[in-house]
């Protein structure tokens, strides 16, 4: 949601204090820290695990059609039933967490990359290039990123690809802000100045002093957006600006299921309550990581 | 001031320009010609010739931007493709169905939201501060579409409460349509809404000032109100603007579900029949919107904070 | 001259009730009226709690006041209802802060935020009230008052700020006025000013004053009775100029010896060796002994009591009260 973009980008911490103890024991911290947060974790494993193994797991063909069993009452052959197509509606939901993993991981992860490197590049190098990426990422952000998704795929229509695209250029503007306000805090630091000094070539300040310090505050927005991206090909598909028909996404499950009122409301129901809970448990993570590694953001 | 006032309006400027150029390189890079989309497999080469002409196709292509630009500025849309109805009209149609939902929406999202986050202020750490913050996790995770599938399902089809779908004629009858589908954009709007009170609410109440009036003798209640909900006002509105936007692209998605007429669903549906001249009007339609009510938070800004406006 | 405040074995603890950090502990103090006390101690004495306790000031969860009483005008302070404490504050006891930016509020102007320090005690009308402001104003000395009175806090130096601040807490004659670290955010020359001010409006209004401060120089100047504090407990206590010319504890003495004299010819500024120690860690026992250069075992087991070392002056320090041959009968709590 925008809004959450705007939470975490307004409030962009300059610095962070590097944490304490090595990697390990930070990641076993953050993970396992509090209650809600192993529960958390458990249920985000259980979800890419689902994903990975999903031939496996699925009792059915996801695809497959079955003109005799439309619209079956969950039974012990069909935990949840099947749809307006006879198609078992459990395959569907477990294929379909294979695009919310894929979604969710990757195009974040695409866009923190190219938000980043825009953000270093504009808070590094200032002058016009800052003025004009600040402009654009700013007239960028402005829009909700739901939205801003909307109209690119409006354009550009579903598939795959497409969906990577516009899920990871809906983040790029947020990361590049903050990873802009980072690096501009970062350049005022005694030991850049001195690598400057010294001589040291650009491209290996900004890997070797700039980019390890802005780490921290991309990670927590990372893990934050995570969940949002979930959200947002969910969104997009049950708009059918996302994954396309037939093949299922949680969002596209339920857009079918509303065709399908009369006939059975277990799609809704159960992809529904998939999405919920997959980005409530992302989301809680992503809280976790954030309390780490920044307390100030924490409440 | 009115140079502040000035600024940001001239900052508008760009920002609609941008948008425009975007939409125009987008719309032309889509592949297929729309002159074949419109007049189907059989038109003969001559139709698809004589209406390209019309379309404008043939100009050299900063020509076709200039006219465009220049059609989206006075509001010329065009005609639609599928059934040829001036777009113009299939907006004034739409527009207000859209508009409706989002003012009732936001009018409950605030009117429960704000309340709900100063009671978790106030009783901070305890059990109605740990219900707003479940309410606001899970408000967060639910996607719109579903809890408005939910509703709809509980509501409309089992309970018969409310209508299955539409807009409604009239006011009332429009009142009877949009409780639903406001009430499903209000319920995320109230939890965001909720945790940015809180949160604001309790950083204001932090503040030195705050220690100030209750040492020259504020009763509690004016303590937090005139001194802290004072305050926190300006990252509320900022927040507001934010939600507002939330719930415009919500409404998209919540017209799909309730069957309720909008340039959410009418923009969806032109995706669904490539149908260019009403995709082109909603994306632009939307555009517009996001810039301007990005423009009123920043002006309202301007007159609630004595720093930014007396020098 | 009568007693205006006193302070009774005030102690206050933060964090966890199962382990409390005890800030102030068994502090004991009083101020008469018209009268001008500092109390003086480094970060972490204890004493900004102490004065925000008089008005019940400290928050409440992490902090808890555990012991004592407050007593004004007969009452005990801490035995004020919740609901009683605004009629009471700002009224007969007001307070002013450190940071004179932070401690306005931005987005009322200063005729306002004065005008709601009378207008919460006393029933005049609104004309009546701007005038009052505008008085307020001249007695503090800012230049054309009738035409500052819509300006913002932003618009305004630091010093100005405190001024204002100054005006809002004199607004309903408070017999009090307790000032927690007034000048420690200004500049030197401001400073002087502003002392300067509540040294004149002492006068002419009969206001005591109660001032914190870590500037010894400060309250010297200013103050007529000092208490100095240390990780929570009164160490020494009494008429200024006694403390000054013969300071009885050796805390005072390191204090005072680490002022920098011009006729000095020494190479090295003195410092008391070691660190304050951290609250609540120092459970039995003098909570100087770790850097005290007279110390001997038994300043480690029992926590001395005060003793008496002139007309008005006392001072809690096993080693000391022998030294200087001060008769050992301890004079419990305030002079």
């Amino acid at each position: 949601m925008s809004s959450d973009m705007a939470e975490t980008a307004t409030a962009a911490p300059t610095e962070l204090p590097p944490p304490e103890g090595n990697a390990w024991r930070i990641v076993l911290r953050v993970l396992f820290g509090r209650p809600a947060t192993i529960f958390a974790t458990i249920l985000v494993a259980l979800f890419i695990l689902i994903a990975i193994f999903a031939p496996v797991l699925a009792p059915y063909d996801p695809l497959q059609q079955s003109a005799l069993d439309i619209n079956q009452d969950p039974s012990s052959a069909h935990w949840l039933g099947t749809d307006q197509f006879g198609r078992d509606i459990i395959s569907r939901l477990i294929y379909g967490s294979r695009n919310s993993m894929i979604f969710g991981l990757l195009s974040p992860t695409l866009s923190a990359i190219f938000g980043t490197a825009l953000g270093v590049i504009a808070g590094y190098f200032g002058g016009w290039t800052d003025r004009v990426l600040s402009r654009v990422i700013d007239m960028l952000l402005a829009f909700p990123e739901l939205l801003l998704a909307i109209l690119i795929a409006a354009v550009l229509g579903g598939g795959f690809w497409n969906v990577v695209f516009v899920i990871t250029v809906a983040f790029i503007p947020g990361f590049a802000r903050v990873a802009r306000a980072a690096t501009l805090a970062v350049k005022e630091e005694p030991y850049v100045e001195a690598a400057i000094a010294v001589g040291v070539r650009t491209p290996v300040i900004i890997l070797r002093h700039v980019v390890p310090n802005i780490f921290p505050s991309v990670l927590v927005l990372l893990t934050l957006w995570t969940a949002s991206a979930i959200r947002l090909e969910a969104s997009l598909s049950f708009l059918g600006l996302g994954t396309q028909p037939p093949n299922p996404s949680w969002g596209n499950i339920i857009r079918d299921g509303l065709n399908n009122l009369f006939g059975s409301p277990w799609p809704i129901v159960g992809a529904g309550v998939a999405i919920t809970i997959a980005v409530l448990a992302f989301n809680l993570i992503g809280d976790a990581v954030r309390d780490e590694l920044d307390p100030e953001l924490a409440e | 001031m009115l140079r502040l006032i000035g600024r940001r309006l001239l900052d508008a400027v760009p920002t609609v320009f941008f948008v425009l150029l975007l939409v125009f390189i987008s719309l032309r890079i889509l592949p297929g010609d729309p002159a074949e989309v419109a007049l189907g497999d059989t038109a003969t080469q001559d139709q698809l010739n004589t209406l390209r002409e019309q379309l404008g196709l043939n100009a050299p292509l900063w020509q076709q931007f200039f006219t465009f630009v220049w059609d989206m500025l006075r509001l010329n849309f065009g005609k639609s493709l599928i059934n040829g109805i001036p777009v113009n009209d299939l907006i004034a149609q739409n527009l207000p169905y859209t508009i409706e939902l989002t003012l009732v929406a936001t009018f409950i999202g605030v009117l429960v939201g704000v309340p709900m986050g100063v009671f978790a202020a106030r009783n901070r750490g305890r059990l109605p501060d740990s219900a707003a913050r479940l309410y606001s996790l899970v408000g967060y995770a639910i996607p719109d579409f579903y809890l408005g599938a939910l509703l709809l399902i509980v509501f409309a089809l089992n309970l018969q409460w409310f209508p299955i779908n539409g807009g409604g004629d009239g006011f009332l009858d429009g009142l009877y349509h949009v409780i639903l589908p406001a009430i499903t954009l209000a319920a995320l709007k109230s939890a965001f809404m909720g945790r940015l009170t809180r949160t604001a609410l309790l950083d204001t109440l932090g503040k030195d000032y705050v220690r100030t009036a209750r040492a020259k003798g504020a009763s509690e209640a004016r303590v937090i109100y005139r001194h802290g909900l004072r305050n926190a006002l300006l990252p509320l509105t900022t927040g507001l603007g934010l939600s507002i936007l939330s719930t415009l692209s919500g409404a998209v998605a919540v017209e799909l579900v309730f069957n309720r007429p909008g340039i959410g669903s009418l923009l969806i549906n032109s995706i669904a029949q490539r149908d260019y001249p009403v995709i082109q009007a909603g994306v632009v339609i939307f555009a517009f919107f996001v810039v301007v009510i990005n423009l009123v938070i920043d002006l309202v800004y301007l007159a609630i904070d004595p720093r930014i406006r007396v020098k | 001259m009568s007693e205006l405040l006193r302070v009774e074995g005030l102690s206050v603890e933060f964090g966890p009730k199962a382990r409390p950090i005890r800030v102030v502990d068994d502090v004991s103090f009083a101020i008469p009226a018209g009268g001008a006390v500092g109390i003086v101690g480094e970060s972490g004495s204890g004493k900004s709690i102490t004065s925000l306790s008089i008005l019940r000031l400290v928050p409440e969860p992490p902090g808890r006041i555990v012991a004592g009483r407050i007593m004004f005008e007969g009452r005990n302070l801490l035995e004020l209802s919740k609901s009683a404490l605004p009629a009471f504050r700002g009224r007969d006891v007001a307070m002013i802060f450190q940071e004179p930016m932070s401690s306005l509020n931005p987005v009322m102007t200063i005729g306002d935020q004065i005008g709601e320090a009378i207008k919460l005690h006393e029933p005049l009308s609104a004309a009546e009230r701007r005038e009052r402001v505008i008085e307020l104003l001249r007695l503090v000395g800012m230049p054309d008052p009738a035409s500052r009175i819509g300006a913002y806090p932003h618009q305004f130096s630091g010093g100005m700020r405190q001024r204002v601040m100054i005006a809002m807490a004199v607004a309903c004659n408070p017999k009090l006025l307790i000032a927690d670290e007034p000048t420690t955010a200004l500049d030197v020359t401001i400073q002087a000013q502003v002392l300067e001010l509540m040294k004149s409006v002492r006068q002419r209004l009969g206001t005591a004053v109660l001032l914190i401060s870590h500037d010894l120089g400060i309250v010297a100047e200013t103050c007529e009775r000092v208490i100095v504090m240390y990780a929570g407990k009164v160490l020494e206590q009494g008429d200024v100029r006694s403390i000054f010319r013969r300071p009885a504890h050796p805390y005072t003495r390191g204090l005072l010896q680490s002022i920098p004299r011009l006729d000095d010819d020494r190479r090295r500024l003195f410092q008391i060796a070691g660190t304050v120690p951290m609250a609540g860690s120092v459970k039995r026992g003098c909570p100087f002994y770790a850097r005290c250069p007279l110390r001997i075992e038994k300043c480690a087991a029992e926590m001395p009591p005060m003793f008496r070392y002139g007309a008005d002056h006392v001072a809690a320090c096993w080693v000391t009260a022998g030294e200087t041959g001060a008769p050992v009968a301890s004079a419990g709590a305030a002079a």
